[in-house]
């Protein structure tokens, strides 16, 4: 069953002078339960295609359906819910409340979509990546890798269909990077889709699929 | 996300940043505690000037022969027997109390001491327009007043002129004589004291002492009614100048003016009153500013917050956050901030209050009085003042966009 449909997608920037053209007719697919990653160089307008997939931005043309729903005819309240129930994120710069514990953090999409219980699956969420211990400490009091499973933890927390994430691994040493690596595979094996933007090829190796973006078009597309 | 969640959101971000949140809660702290402070003074000020006016007798009716209008024939001064006519309950049955005084100012001494007081000659019937209190011996019989004794009593200032300041309780004036007019009067009472403007420089004696002894004649100045029920002021207004207009000759017929004038001292009361109310209007207008200046601090910091926070809303729209929650959020945060700042300033007014007890302005002992409306209106106004300044902040940061908050450094 296909998860992620974009059908001639395009993304124009209008900034009144001149348009900038962040997609240019993208078609892309990505089935449940697949893992995916995206490369490029900056500017290629992989992070374009992200925030999209993301349901951050809208399309200037074309299509997208996610699970079926064609996103491009939702209000902006309808997209957040989407955001909250059906999409995790990661980012490269973990993102992370800085004044709250670990726990309240991963805990914070919970608020959002009135869930009780929010103790116990927070701590679950934090069990399922490995960092329990971690819990009460605050995210300045935390290295780089054990942030990211914090995020990890949060985007897993509603339990989503999608998880996206944005050069993962783009702050971390490459010891720590493979293991975060290590844990998106084990998510991906219980079913989670899975796309991931990087610039490192031996990152994208751990996917069974990439797509290479250059100019926003959609260049090369790589199985393995 | 449900109030509660926006409430600990807003408190966590007031908690730490600690200085800040305390510095922007200055603001309505002393707009709340001069607000409160200002309106708890205008109302202790009100109640003490409207204690004094009753005591002085607000609810009389004053009859003098001093006409604002030029009669024609002359004037015909009020004497003792257009006091007996008034009296006459078949000609005025709507008047129930009636109080002749004739005022003289006097030199009184005692001793050493010599003192320039007001010397009135009274009815003891005076005691139900005016409330005398006795301080020490008795007030004037009709005892007194029947035999023309030289008896007086004596106000709390003119007390402390001819026998000074003392202790009380050391040397008693009851009984002892002072000199009015190289007249010989035995003291047989003290007041005490009225306060505000109704003053304490005055000596009492029998009216018929002070006809007959002082000024001579049987003319009184000014007659205090009372009218019989408080619906029936106009009535008895009515009934007294046909009475007066009839003993005093003037025809009734239109252009015959009166030629004495009634007092009716509810409008004097009433123009008071509206005067405090103007004055407790100014104060409110006074603390109402300072809390619009608090309301532009809550404005500006809220505002400082959005933009330093740009990343962190970015963040929680990511995560499923809609406009709608963020805008609550910060609306809230305005409004928790601003409460706080009323909360203590409110704690703070009332201990200011507690700590001035009375204070006196002009002649006058002023209470501040906080009333429970007063505290419900300033925790309601510092609420609505930071829901207002929170209001716009809480719309550019409900508007941010989410990529380009999450891009913001």
């Amino acid at each position: 069953m296909t998860m992620i449909e974009l059908t001639n997608l395009t993304k124009i920037y209008d900034t009144g002078e001149l348009k900038v053209t962040g997609l240019d007719d993208i078609s892309f697919k990505c089935d449940e339960g697949e893992m995916v990653s995206i490369m490029g160089h900056s500017g290629s307008g992989k992070s374009t295609m992200m925030n999209i997939i993301g349901c951050l931005d809208r399309p200037t043309s074309g299509t997208y359906h996610l699970d079926g729903v064609d996103v491009a005819s939702l209000n902006d309240d309808q997209l957040a819910k989407i955001r909250n129930a059906k999409l995790g994120f990661v980012f490269q710069s973990y993102n992370l409340l800085p004044k709250i514990s670990a726990q309240q953090n991963v805990a914070l999409p919970l608020i959002y979509s009135g869930e009780n219980h929010r103790q116990q699956r927070s701590m679950a969420a934090l069990e399922a990546v490995g960092i329990a211990v971690r819990a009460k400490h605050l995210p300045s009091e935390m290295s780089g890798g054990e942030k990211q499973r914090v995020a990890i933890a949060r985007a897993l927390i509603n339990n989503p269909k999608v998880i996206l994430a944005d050069e993962p691994t783009g702050n971390l040493d490459t010891a720590t990077s493979h293991s975060i690596m290590s844990l998106f595979t084990e998510l991906h094996k219980k079913g989670i889709t899975i796309v991931i933007v990087t610039h490192e090829e031996d990152i994208a190796s751990y996917t069974q699929r990439t797509i290479y973006v250059r100019d926003g078009k959609i260049i090369e597309e790589k199985k393995r | 996300m449900s109030i509660w969640e926006s409430l600990r959101t807003a408190w966590q971000s007031i908690f730490a940043n600690k200085l800040r949140s305390s510095l922007t809660m200055l603001g309505i702290v002393i707009g709340v505690c001069a607000v409160v402070l200002l309106v708890a003074l205008g109302q202790g000020f009100q109640t003490s000037m409207t204690k004094t006016f009753n005591d002085m007798g607000a609810s009389a009716l004053y009859i003098s022969s001093a006409p604002s209008k030029t009669v024609v024939g002359g004037i015909r001064p009020l004497t003792n027997e257009d006091v007996t006519a008034l009296q006459d309950k078949n000609l005025v049955p709507a008047v129930s109390v009636v109080s002749p005084t004739r005022t003289n100012r006097g030199t009184a001494s005692y001793g050493n001491n010599n003192a320039s007081e007001s010397l009135m000659g009274i009815m003891p019937v005076i005691t139900k327009i005016r409330n005398y209190k006795m301080d020490q011996g008795r007030f004037l019989t009709d005892q007194d007043v029947t035999n023309r004794a030289n008896v007086v009593v004596l106000g709390w200032q003119a007390e402390i002129d001819l026998f000074g300041a003392q202790a009380p309780g050391t040397t008693s004036p009851i009984g002892t004589y002072i000199r009015i007019s190289g007249m010989k009067f035995q003291v047989v009472g003290t007041c005490q004291k009225f306060g505000g403007f109704a003053g304490d420089s005055y000596i009492l004696m029998p009216l018929t002492t002070m006809q007959s002894k002082i000024t001579g004649g049987d003319v009184v100045q000014q007659i205090g009614i009372l009218a019989s029920k408080p619906d029936q002021v106009d009535t008895a207004i009515a009934q007294v100048t046909a009475v007066l207009r009839a003993r005093h000759f003037i025809r009734t017929v239109a252009g015959a003016a009166d030629d004495f004038s009634i007092t009716d001292m509810r409008e004097t009361l009433n123009s008071m009153e509206a005067t405090l109310a103007a004055f407790s209007l100014f104060m409110g207008a006074v603390g109402a500013i300072s809390l619009i200046v608090g309301g532009i601090g809550i404005m500006n910091i809220m505002l400082v917050s959005v933009t330093e926070r740009t990343r962190e809303i970015g963040i929680r729209k990511a995560i499923g956050a809609r406009r709608r929650d963020i805008l609550i959020q910060f609306l809230i945060e305005a409004a928790a901030l601003s409460l706080t700042g009323g909360l203590i300033g409110l704690g703070l007014a009332v201990g200011v209050a507690h700590a001035m007890g009375q204070i006196t302005l002009g002649q006058t002992q002023v209470t501040p009085e906080i009333s429970y409306s007063i505290v419900f209106i300033a925790l309601g106004v510092s609420i609505g003042t930071g829901l207002l300044s929170g209001t716009y902040p809480a719309f550019r940061a409900g508007g941010l966009d989410p990529i380009e908050s999450l891009r913001h450094e």
